[in-house]
């Protein structure tokens, strides 16, 4: 049933990371919030995986319990993550200390908040060199600037006496950059990099983040709700929906034969520079389901034209479309040799033949 | 200029808005002319600080514009005093980007779309309540059940769904739309947008479409506009501008644009730095600091907007396309 366990599955024994049923609940006053509701993958070295969803989808909470950064009261953590042969999970403060930096390191979505501003950037970068890897106060000058001269910014011996509130939003990111780089994680989890980041600016940091994970043999969890994101720089995609795992990927696979119903209604209500003006958008109604009330059966069975009463009554699980690594978890998939992405415009037919087994 | 000979709805020339800082004078909009035809929807790009939200904000006279002129239906507004320049602007309205921090959080709903006609007192008692029970209708919020519920009770969504009833009510000729799909998300923001559009139709509105999002702006416009560093770049009808941009930067920007395909080829040249700043805009032509094709000339000589034909208007020595018409 876990895709994990599942021997189609792309990822290999040398998985960097293997998430087995996490589930992420918090206790709030209106009663438990299941944000991450039993998601299982894994993850190769040097992959990137993306990981979709819209606002709530649990994406960022998903991200934040794989790194260990949930706090212990009010939160409860079930399943397994296993990093590199480190349990996240049940590890001590003192374990992930020792994990945080080295083995994994996390870029948030606003660098202004994320930076201490009252602190230079020299010196945020260099502290986690010299708590980490116990270099000098000279050592960690020396690499801050070698960072900072990796992530691109121009004169970097000035740059390091500056403080967050002197530089552009796409520098700060930058700078958010080479500190999550500074002890050569092996995996970078990516929240949200460039939202908020114009256009031009978010080319850069993307281009910089594809240039680093070759350089530095990475592996990147790029979560974010930009399908044009996900869709030219990773390898495989999780579509989240209300803390679950709706789809799951490769990426070409994902955007061109997706089964499951949200997953084509994300991709059809995405405004594209290719169609013409005054396409008219497909619209998906009602809004994401309130996280405190979720009922049985699927989440998103309010909101889809293909419910049936099968879908309210039982929670379909990922099934294999027979495609390697792709899985869909519906009780009424999308035939991808009938019907096609109208809003695309492009044609399924050239990968639809293996998909039609199940 | 535009193919349809229907009348302008706003036609603005020069438009300049200089803010002091200290001594320093930042010209966030350095005199940028367009009109706006009847009916039509013009969208206006650019990244941020290149002075569009100034330019919508200028337009409503929320900041005062520091030379150059609007014309709202031949009526010059800056020339106007506080009472006729309150009373022209009522044909235009405007919606900002935070749908939940534009809504008094402690005002119901109903009042909230109410208060255009309330103060203009436009409308009483039963007609009034009629008035708003027909924009909430309008708009897709059932106004039996949510017509007195509080602004904070609804999500980002329905927050800018009260907010363009409420822009409506006044049954304005000219709607401005500063980034209103940006903090929403795909399903939600492909709604309000269908929205607009049927309700652009319905009222015969004619639309400024102030977004950084180029797919969304292609959407939603006839004609779109590219703003850099307080200039316009470019302007042009959208089809014709996205598939073939004549200004450098739209280039770039354009292909900075990630589309949601991972089949399709990806431009990966990238505009290297950043803008520069307005506090010290570079001479001529101020794309040139970061254009690869920038000579002597566009440093030397401002390029100004001139016809490429078919209504597409550059401001560029060196246009990609029609340089020799």
């Amino acid at each position: 049933m876990s895709p994990a366990t599942n021997p189609n599955n792309l990822a290999t024994s040398d998985d960097l990371l293997v998430v087995e049923d996490l589930t992420t609940t918090f206790n709030t006053p209106r009663g438990p919030l299941t944000a991450v509701g039993g998601v299982s993958f894994r993850l190769g070295r040097n992959e990137t995986l993306g990981v979709v969803g819209e606002s709530g989808s649990g994406k960022t909470v998903l991200s934040r319990t794989i790194m260990g950064l949930q706090p212990r009261s009010n939160v409860e953590v079930g399943g397994s993550v296993l990093l590199d042969g480190h349990q996240i999970v049940d590890a001590t403060d003192d374990d992930l200390r020792g994990i945080w930096g080295t083995t994994v390191a996390m870029i948030f979505q606003d660098p202004m908040t994320s930076l201490n501003p009252v602190t230079k950037i020299g010196k945020q970068i260099g502290e986690s060199l010299r708590v980490r890897l116990g270099m000098s106060k000279d050592e960690a000058k020396a690499r801050a600037i070698e960072l900072l001269t990796l992530v691109g910014i121009p004169s970097p011996e000035e740059r390091y006496e500056a403080y967050p509130t002197q530089l552009s939003g796409g520098m700060r990111q930058r700078v958010m950059i080479a500190i999550a780089l500074a002890c050569n994680p092996t995996l970078l989890l990516a929240d949200e990099p460039t939202t908020g980041l114009d256009v031009t600016i978010q080319a850069q940091i993307l281009n910089l983040l594809d240039e680093l994970q070759l350089k530095m043999k990475m592996s990147v969890i790029l979560v974010t709700h930009d399908l044009g994101v996900v869709a030219t720089r990773t390898d495989r995609i999780i579509v989240m929906y209300a803390g679950r795992v709706v789809e799951m990927g490769l990426t070409k696979d994902v955007f061109k034969n997706h089964r499951m119903p949200y997953t084509r209604a994300l991709l059809e209500s995405t405004p594209r520079v290719s169609n013409p003006s005054h396409t008219r958008l497909q619209t998906i109604p009602g809004r994401p389901p309130n996280l405190l009330k979720l009922t049985q059966g699927c989440a998103f069975a309010p909101r889809c034209n293909r419910a049936t009463a099968r879908c309210t009554e039982e929670t379909p699980a990922l099934e294999p479309t027979g495609t390697e690594g792709h899985y869909f978890a519906c009780w009424n998939p999308i035939d991808s040799q009938d019907e096609k992405v109208t809003n695309g415009g492009q044609s399924t037919k050239e990968f639809g033949e293996d998909n039609v087994r199940n | 200029m535009s193919g349809t000979n229907s009348e302008v709805v706003l036609s603005v020339k020069e438009l300049e808005v200089t803010f002091r800082k200290g001594r320093q004078r930042v010209s966030a909009v350095a005199g940028i002319s367009f009109d706006i035809y009847e009916g039509e929807t013009l969208g206006l790009v650019g990244e941020s600080g290149c002075g569009k939200s100034t330019t919508g904000r200028a337009l409503m006279q929320i900041v005062p514009s520091t030379g150059g002129q609007i014309f709202v239906d031949g009526a010059e507004l800056t020339s106007l005093n506080k009472k006729e320049s309150r009373s022209l602007r009522r044909k235009m309205q405007m919606i900002f980007q935070d749908p939940i921090s534009s809504l008094n959080p402690r005002r119901r709903v109903k009042d909230i779309i109410a208060e255009p006609l309330d103060c203009w007192k436009s409308a009483k008692g039963a007609e009034r309540d009629a008035i708003v029970f027909d924009l909430l209708n309008k708009v897709g919020i059932d106004p039996g059940v949510y017509g007195n519920r509080y602004a904070r009770q609804f999500s980002g969504g329905q927050c800018q769904r009260i907010s363009i009833a409420r822009s409506l009510a006044m049954r304005p000729r000219l709607l401005i739309c500063d980034e209103v799909v940006s903090a929403l998300d795909v399903s939600i923001q492909a709604q309000i947008l269908n929205l607009l559009e049927d309700l652009k139709k319905e009222y015969g509105l004619t639309m400024l479409f102030i977004a950084h999002d180029l797919a969304v702006v292609k959407n939603i416009s006839d004609r779109v506009a590219v703003m850099y560093l307080g200039k316009l770049c470019e302007i042009g009808p959208s089809d014709s501008l996205y598939a073939q941009p004549a200004h450098p930067y739209t280039s770039f920007l354009l292909g900075a644009a990630l589309e949601a395909d991972p089949e399709l080829e990806q431009n990966r040249a990238t505009l290297g730095g950043e803008p520069p700043s307005p506090l010290n805009p570079p001479s001529g032509c101020r794309f040139r600091t970061r254009c690869p094709y920038a000579t002597e000339k566009c440093a030397a000589e401002e390029p100004q907007l001139r016809d490429i034909g078919s209504g597409h208007q550059v401001a560029c020595h060196f246009p990609l396309v029609g340089s020799d018409q």
